[in-house]
């Protein structure tokens, strides 16, 4: 306890009597005390984060002028309540029903170790609720033994609010993708109702499934990236569905995480061989099928480069087209230009085969590596 | 016919399949289009190569095409931006540059161009952000610039 109450609330002057008494170094300790305990006040009632001294009874004896604030309540009324720290600010739930000490994480987390985490909401002395996320660590004795706890709060609130905020941004940013893709089918249906011949119309519907199910990938992580196994089999995933035999399509290799324009673009592109594979080439007859197999290799920039194959085998026998459509065009011409990549279709007799080299764009945002390394601290 | 034909036109777009679509566009009005879809090569292209105008998709993903912007404004060379975010969407400096909205469309597209190349001062870079530089061609003050209306064909 002792150690406890050197960080004292208020100054204490010295004792005359012992002022009287005292040699002139136990003068000068005394002097060095005062200044020491004038400097730890100034940095505690400066800091922003809230702190609380708890006793091992979860009493509060000392709090600076942030977690006054914070609370609503000064030093001198908490004290004046000698009750746990608990039932003055964290006594009720936010739905209304009493929180009893027993129940509380902050109390049962009586910290073994430095810097225990979490996330709380407290009760405000005019009533309201306030999120807060707190640290907490031991204060021990000469011995070890823990004598109480040091707990910093810091109100969340804005943090809450902005995650909520970008949580109701992305739902919105998912509706309104996949609505306006919607749209714009039935837009193209309406426009070219018995002007465009059937084929046409269902070539251009299924490219907008193609397009909307590659968005659909990059919903299930938040538009940050996606996964180019999920990529892949979402692309075949018709074919499969239709398929009885699903050994006609062999798919290996390691899982990747691709930045959204790759994802798209990549998805385009799959669903562009898929769809002649099934008209002209392997998949137009039983006994045909396709591989599609990757390998990730690494580059001098720290980059990945992914090089996929895509093999037919046991289709017709292959002509080269005459005529690059739009496939070929998205395949061999855009795609390396957009990364920096190669792309090569092979008409080859056997069964077409596509290779393609695409550097992987680095993921997420700026300034992401640090804040995931402060978080990880 | 048109005054665009025959003309050499640098694309800047990053996505693919749209830029598949303003190619076309561009092809259809008698351009020849060198596309670049990077930074890098969008610079490259801007220092070196030949060109009577440019459409530059202001954002590149990754990042912006100021800098294509930059060496354009230094070689005279006329250029417009595309951007779902019209005018108010760039930065102050650059918002003299005509502004294609997209998506792209060919009318606009060709009533922007064919204004652009029949205008005598290419677009300047603002020193002033606040204040416009004006074009004779906007502005429609100069007895030289031509005046167009945007409901006619050119």
């Amino acid at each position: 306890m002792e150690r406890i109450t050197a960080v004292p609330h208020s100054r204490q002057p010295l004792r005359s009597s012992a002022e009287a008494a005292a040699s002139l170094a136990t003068l000068r300790r005394g002097n060095q005390l005062f200044e020491t305990e004038r400097r730890l006040n100034a940095v505690l009632n400066n800091a922003s984060v809230s702190i609380f001294l708890m006793d091992d009874r979860q009493h509060c004896i000392y709090m600076n002028r942030a977690a006054e604030q914070l609370t609503g309540f000064t030093l001198t009324e908490v004290l004046e309540r000698d009750c746990p720290l608990h039932d003055i600010v964290h006594h009720t739930y936010p739905d209304g029903r009493p929180f009893p000490l027993s129940e509380c994480a902050i109390d049962r987390a009586f910290p073994q170790n430095n810097h225990e985490r979490g996330e709380e909401v407290f009760v405000h002395a005019d009533g309201h609720f306030y999120p807060v996320g707190f640290t907490a660590s031991p204060i021990r004795d000469d011995e070890a033994n823990i004598i109480g706890t040091i707990i910093e709060v810091r109100d969340i609130s804005e943090e809450k609010a902005a995650a909520e905020r970008q949580r109701l941004l992305l739902n919105e940013l998912n509706h309104r993708v996949k609505n306006t893709l919607a749209t714009v089918q039935s837009i193209a249906a309406q426009t070219f109702r018995g002007q465009t011949d059937a084929a046409a119309r269902s070539v251009f519907d299924a490219r907008m499934v193609a397009l909307s199910t590659a968005h659909n990938v990059l919903v299930a992580d938040n538009w940050e990236s996606a996964s180019l196994r999920s990529v892949t089999e979402r692309v075949l995933a018709p074919h499969l569905l239709a398929e009885i035999d699903p050994h006609r399509f062999r798919i290996a290799g390691p899982d990747a995480r691709l930045h959204p324009k790759v994802a798209v673009t990549l998805s385009m592109a799959l669903h562009e061989l898929m769809t002649n594979a099934a008209k002209y080439g392997a998949l137009s007859v039983p006994e045909g099928h396709v591989s599609i197999t990757w390998t990730l290799a690494p580059l001098d920039d720290g980059r990945q480069r992914l090089d996929l194959t895509w093999e037919e085998n046991g289709g017709p026998e292959v002509t080269p087209p005459s005529r690059k459509g739009f496939g070929s065009r998205l395949i061999e011409r855009q795609l390396p230009m957009e990364f920096d990549g190669t792309a090569e279709i092979d008409y080859r007799r056997a069964g077409l085969v596509c290779r393609l080299e695409i550097p992987l764009i680095a993921l997420g945002w700026m300034g992401q590596e640090l804040i995931a390394g402060q978080a990880s601290l | 016919m048109t005054m665009l034909n025959g003309r050499r036109v640098l694309l800047v777009e990053d996505e693919s399949l749209v830029a598949m679509l303003a190619e076309d566009m561009l092809t259809d009005l008698g351009c020849e289009v060198v596309i670049a879809m990077r930074l890098d090569k969008a610079l490259d292209l801007a220092r070196t190569g030949t060109f009577d105008a440019a459409v530059l998709d202001v954002n590149l993903g990754d990042a912006r095409s100021y800098p294509v912007a930059d060496v354009l404004f230094e070689r005279a060379l006329p250029f417009l931006f595309a951007t779902g975010y019209g005018v108010q969407g760039l930065e102050p400096v650059y918002q003299d540059v005509p502004v294609l909205q997209k998506p792209y469309q060919q009318r606009p597209m060709q009533h922007l161009l064919c204004r652009l190349l029949a205008c005598e001062t290419p677009p300047r870079k603002r020193t002033d952000p606040l204040r416009s530089l004006g074009c004779a061609c906007v502005a429609q003050t100069s007895p030289s610039a031509p005046t167009f209306r945007a409901d006619t064909p050119i």
